[in-house]
């Protein structure tokens, strides 16, 4: 069984996706940190990912080149988006 | 074939009205065929879309819904003068400001958004088009309509939704006071008793016409029961 519990970095991330998204129906304990975010998992879609990276930029600093590959894999869990939050945000 | 196709303005001839549905979120209406709600239930669509649909886009699906336009891919035609009002506007506030445009809003603030959102809510395949004919809506929604008709579509459901918009956006007295939207479907001549679409006076109005005139219309001219 994988450790669903979130750091608190987890969480803020999961309140910004729940507000920048709109997820009304959703709440932080519902998003599983191991789950993927997009498609089958939370069910985010292509919009949701423009959003998600402007909203990442404003909040962290972080720029994401749109093209880029590595991004389906920051973008594939909430975990993955810690990871690349704590890995590149502006200190 | 040759399909006659009257586009004067006399009031007989031309596309009847055969169901409707509105939405007057301000209205003390009871007639169950308005929705009333400020926010609109949106049954039927799903939440990862509801999420991004304004209380018009909202009311658009209901109506569409309780039309069950989708049932034969009916042709459908919005008419909008504003569009969703407020949202595109404050784009154009966001750019003057140098701030980075949200993705969503831009997706939305294109004119055929809200009947693009129906139309993966609810699986129609059918032609959608949106229009938009500086306060002339209704005439031009039935001038689509006629086209439709006259290629041979059994039926079309043309929408008809205005938003207040900014103060400083709006011209003269041009601008809606209050939001509301009208689904109409329209058939070839037929049906008894006929309500010619070109009789409702919202056509005659020009640049005055609003989605709630034609409702109070449609309520006087139809009996509940049809």
């Amino acid at each position: 069984m994988s450790d669903t519990s979130l750091t608190p970095l987890e969480h803020e991330l999961a309140e910004l996706i729940i507000d920048t998204l709109e997820l009304e129906d959703v709440s932080v304990d519902d998003i599983d940190p191991d789950e993927p975010l997009f498609g089958d998992g939370l069910g985010l879609d292509s919009i949701d990912a423009l959003e998600l990276g402007l909203a990442l930029q404003k909040r962290y600093g972080i720029k994401l080149d749109s093209d880029a590959e590595e991004n389906q894999t920051h973008f594939a869990s909430l975990r993955h988006l810690a990871a690349l939050v704590e890995a590149r945000r502006a200190s | 074939m040759r399909v006659d196709l009257p586009l004067d303005n006399d009031t007989v001839g031309g596309p009847i009205v055969v169901d409707w549905r509105g939405w007057l979120p301000d209205g003390s209406v009871t007639d169950p065929r308005v929705m009333v709600e400020e926010k609109p239930p949106a049954h039927g669509v799903p939440a990862m879309l509801k999420r991004r649909l304004t209380p018009v886009g909202r009311a658009l699906c209901d109506m569409l819904g309780a039309l069950k336009a989708a049932d034969d891919e009916a042709p459908i035609v919005h008419a909008s003068q504003h569009g969703d009002g407020q949202r595109p506007l404050d784009m154009l506030d966001t750019i003057a400001d140098g701030e980075p445009v949200s993705p969503t809003r831009f997706s939305l603030s294109v004119h055929n958004a809200l009947a693009g959102v129906y139309s993966i809510a609810f699986h129609h395949q059918g032609s959608i088009s949106a229009i938009s004919a500086t306060g002339e809506e209704w005439p031009a929604l039935i001038q689509e309509a006629e086209g439709f008709l006259a290629e041979g579509a059994p039926r079309v459901v043309v929408v008809w939704s205005d938003s207040t918009i900014p103060e400083r956006y709006r011209a003269e007295d041009r601008c809606a006071e209050h939001p509301s939207a009208v689904a109409v479907v329209l058939e070839r001549q037929g049906h008894e008793p006929a309500l010619p679409a070109r009789s409702l006076s919202a056509g005659k109005r020009f640049g005055r016409a609003q989605p709630d005139h034609l409702i109070n219309e449609l309520m006087a001219h139809t009996p509940r029961d049809r």
